[in-house]
């Protein structure tokens, strides 16, 4: 446990002493901003449909939330592994008493840690509108377990890439393009009429997934999907860790 | 105290390091002498637990690194051969940062670090961040860390690598200082930091121990013939014949540089000092200078590991690449 937290405690400062994490903060919450800010203008318009609400539609209703995610998850991950095996301090961390699953799951936690930090600014925007408006509360924080959710097999899926390639930017883009595998069943969806198929699609979406938790769905399906495919990645990048640490 | 049993690793067709197996006695500091690509490297990250061995097993201070790895780790401290360490950090945060993955206790922690940072002269940059940092200090913020958790065996990769003459000097006083309260191994392939600091030496050539003892032992194992140099006044003329007819001459030559001066080849079980004295008092000769040249380390090194080289020139040609350049 000590480990986890140590190597979790030297990520998460990492990312605030250096330059990288500040400018992932400012881009994302620039975009964030904008996002809200035109969701907001366009529900104020008189002629837009009605009974849809901002929330809703600030967490995956918009491409700005899916693209905001889907960029900055393999920068945040993109060094957690690689880099240590390129500069050598891999060594010196995996030479001490620490499991590979711990130096894993520190990191891991470290980058969701951040990630979680990058939306806590957005809060602002809940209470911005509960001045304003009745807000119902089950779905604004259905709809942030479901971006930590999502989020976290995002992470997940960066640091399985991190640690797998010495190189940041193999990383970074090999994690993309895992990421985007995933939606693949989401741009399936309307395109497919056998009916077992169909359910198995669903299940992968996740655009509804995210919908859904907007609504104030929890639905535990989801969510162990989520779970169980970043506990998956987590073990891959251990196993893989000790089986090559050493190259 | 450290035991490595038949320790052999393979990268693909090519074998960096071949069935070798030696031990470490507690409180001894032993040296690993072989050029660069020999295999220290990869030798020594097997004994840490970082690259698992394709044969052959570990004992650290009783624990099995393959079984009980943790165990095992815990009473090791290692520094690396590049010292790797996160520029972002300041050191004494490094230091608590380590501490931390060695399973320290708060108290037990801040003690080390004060005994550490002092013992390794590094208090005066505490404070800084280690990518600020000359090579000299990172090293021995390098060695702190590894030494934090008052480990029974200090593996050290080629410590000295990289530093100027007086960093060197600082890094083995150190090095020597450790020596005393702790195990050491130590590689390197620079011949006097072995004959200054180590107790035993293994000489390691193409993955395999060529040699082993104590600098003196190998240094009369290897001994060849002896060198003398020896200079009489005025150059009488009858020198060059009256000496080669001495019991044990091999080869007599003139110093080309210096007039008088010989330089004399003998065979390696005669002294021939003396009989050279007796020669020069009975002829009434001057003489100017007499003396030995000791084989040195650096000799039966560069004859052990150049024999090797060519007779497995021929047999087996090794990847040039050197499997543990690539590595690190």
């Amino acid at each position: 446990m000590n480990g986890v937290l140590a190597t979790m405690g030297r990520e998460l400062r990492s990312y605030f002493w250096s330059p990288l994490g500040w400018v992932i903060l400012t881009g994302f919450l620039f975009f964030q901003g904008i996002s809200f800010q035109t969701i907001v203008d366009y529900l104020n318009d008189p002629r837009a449909p009605a009974a849809l609400s901002p929330l809703g539609f600030f967490f995956g209703g918009t491409l700005f939330y899916w693209l905001t995610v889907l960029f900055v998850t393999p920068v945040l991950t993109m060094r957690l592994l690689s880099e240590e095996r390129k500069t050598g301090t891999l060594e010196a961390l995996l030479t001490t008493p620490i499991t590979e699953g711990q130096v894993v799951l520190g990191k891991y936690l470290g980058a969701l840690v951040f990630y979680i930090f990058l939306w806590t600014p957005t809060l602002a925007y809940v209470l911005l509108l509960a001045r304003h408006t009745e807000l119902d509360w089950g779905p604004v924080a259905a709809s942030y377990l479901g971006t930590i959710a999502v989020g976290g097999l995002f992470l997940a899926v960066g640091t399985m890439v991190s640690g797998l390639t010495r190189n940041q930017v193999v990383a970074a883009i090999g994690t993309f393009a895992i990421l985007f595998l995933l939606f693949i069943p989401a741009f399936l969806d309307g395109l497919i009429n056998d009916p077992g198929l169909k359910k198995v699609v669903e299940y992968l979406n996740l655009f509804q997934h995210m919908d859904e938790f907007g609504k104030g769905i929890v639905d535990t399906r989801h969510l162990i999907y989520y779970l169980s495919a970043t506990v998956f990645c987590l073990f891959v990048t251990s196993r893989a860790l000790e089986a090559n640490k050493g190259r | 105290m450290l035991e490595a049993r038949n320790l052999t690793r393979r990268y693909g067709d090519f074998t960096a390091v071949r069935g070798i197996s030696f031990t470490v006695q507690e409180g001894e500091i032993l040296g690993i002498l072989g050029p660069n690509g020999a295999g220290k490297t990869t030798t020594l990250r097997m004994l840490t637990g970082f690259l698992p061995p394709s044969e052959g097993d570990v004992q650290v201070a009783g624990h099995d690194l393959a079984s009980a790895p943790l165990a095992a780790r815990r009473q090791i401290g290692y520094l690396p051969e590049n010292v790797a360490i996160y520029p972002e950090m300041r050191v004494e945060e490094y230091l608590r940062y380590r501490a931390r993955l060695q399973g320290l206790s708060g108290g037990e922690a801040r003690r080390s670090i004060a005994e550490v940072l002092d013992r390794c002269l590094i208090a005066d940059v505490r404070r800084q961040l280690v990518g600020t940092l000359s090579k000299g200090y990172r090293q021995r913020v390098g060695l702190a860390a590894a030494i934090l958790h008052k480990p029974r065996v200090v593996v050290l990769d080629e410590p000295t690598v990289g530093l100027d003459p007086k960093q060197i000097i600082a890094i083995r006083e150190l090095i020597r200082e450790l020596g005393q309260s702790h195990t050491i191994l130590l590689s390197t392939h620079i011949l006097p930091e072995v004959e200054l600091l180590c107790d035993r030496v293994l000489i390691i050539d193409q993955g395999q121990i060529q040699d082993q003892g104590t600098p003196q032992s190998l240094r009369e194992r290897w001994r060849g013939n002896s060198r003398i140099f020896l200079t009489l006044a005025d150059d009488p003329a009858a020198a060059e014949n009256a000496i080669t007819a001495l019991p044990g001459v091999v080869s007599l030559e003139r110093d080309p540089t210096v007039q008088g001066r010989w330089i004399l080849e003998g065979s390696r079980d005669v002294d021939l000092r003396a009989p050279l004295f007796h020669l020069a008092v009975e002829r009434d000769w001057v003489l100017l200078e007499l003396a030995e040249e000791k084989a040195s380390l650096e000799d039966i090194f560069v004859r052990l590991t150049t024999q090797e080289t060519t007779t497995s020139e021929t047999t087996a040609a090794p990847d040039g690449s050197e499997a543990t350049e690539v590595a690190s």
